[in-house]
């Protein structure tokens, strides 16, 4: 029975292109971006000191 | 294919980093003369005592305040294990193994070399401040690896 009624719930919804709110998705690329290149300016700043 | 205005973004960002990196590379390559420590020279290991360079190991001044330093590593050891330069003393390390990996490392420069036998190792590195500048071994290479070291005095 369940079964069943999972299988026409999926059948009733239609499949719609909808535009995704991806703010949140933006703000943490953007935050590990940034932290990732703030260590990579650190450590290069230590690999030219010591050249 | 549909892409979300914020996915063009940080894949322009993505790519652009990308662009810049490569160009630090270069520019590090090219203008600065910074290369892996490595020319794709060649040495017999089982002759090493007898082929040039190696045959007549240690510091040979080359230029003003500017030195060749020949040494061979062998378990467990470096020859010569003490050498004495001037302060400001441009030094380039010619390096290779008897047997087998060796590493190569002055700690607090960026002299960092993995010592393969059959290869020969050159790294350049200017001295400005005085002291005792100790070369390691940071590859294992067997029982007697932790006593495996050599000094520089920079005075």
């Amino acid at each position: 029975m369940s079964e069943l009624s999972r299988q026409t719930k999926k059948e009733k919804k239609p499949h719609k292109e909808t535009e995704q709110n991806l703010k949140g998705t933006f703000a943490s690329v953007l935050l590990l971006g940034g932290f990732i290149l703030v260590t990579w300016l650190f450590v290069f700043k230590i690999f030219l000191d010591r050249a | 294919m549909h892409l979300h205005r914020f996915e063009k973004i940080w894949l322009m960002v993505g790519g652009a980093t990308l662009v810049l990196f490569l160009v630090v590379l270069s520019v590090n390559a090219y203008a600065m003369g910074m290369m892996p420590p490595s020319h794709m020279k060649m040495i017999d290991p089982n002759k090493v005592d007898e082929t040039a360079p190696f045959d007549n190991p240690g510091l040979h001044e080359t230029g003003e305040n500017e030195y060749d330093l020949v040494m061979s590593s062998m378990v467990f050891a470096f020859q010569p294990n003490q050498v004495e330069v001037p302060v400001g003393a441009k030094v380039k390390f010619i390096v290779t193994s008897k047997d087998v990996v060796h590493g190569f490392q002055i700690p607090k420069t960026n002299v960092n070399i993995m010592v393969l036998p059959g290869h020969i190792s050159e790294v350049t590195h200017t001295f400005d401040e005085p002291g005792t500048y100790l070369i390691i071994c940071n590859e294992y290479c067997g029982s007697g690896h932790q006593i495996m070291a050599a000094t520089i005095i920079v005075k």
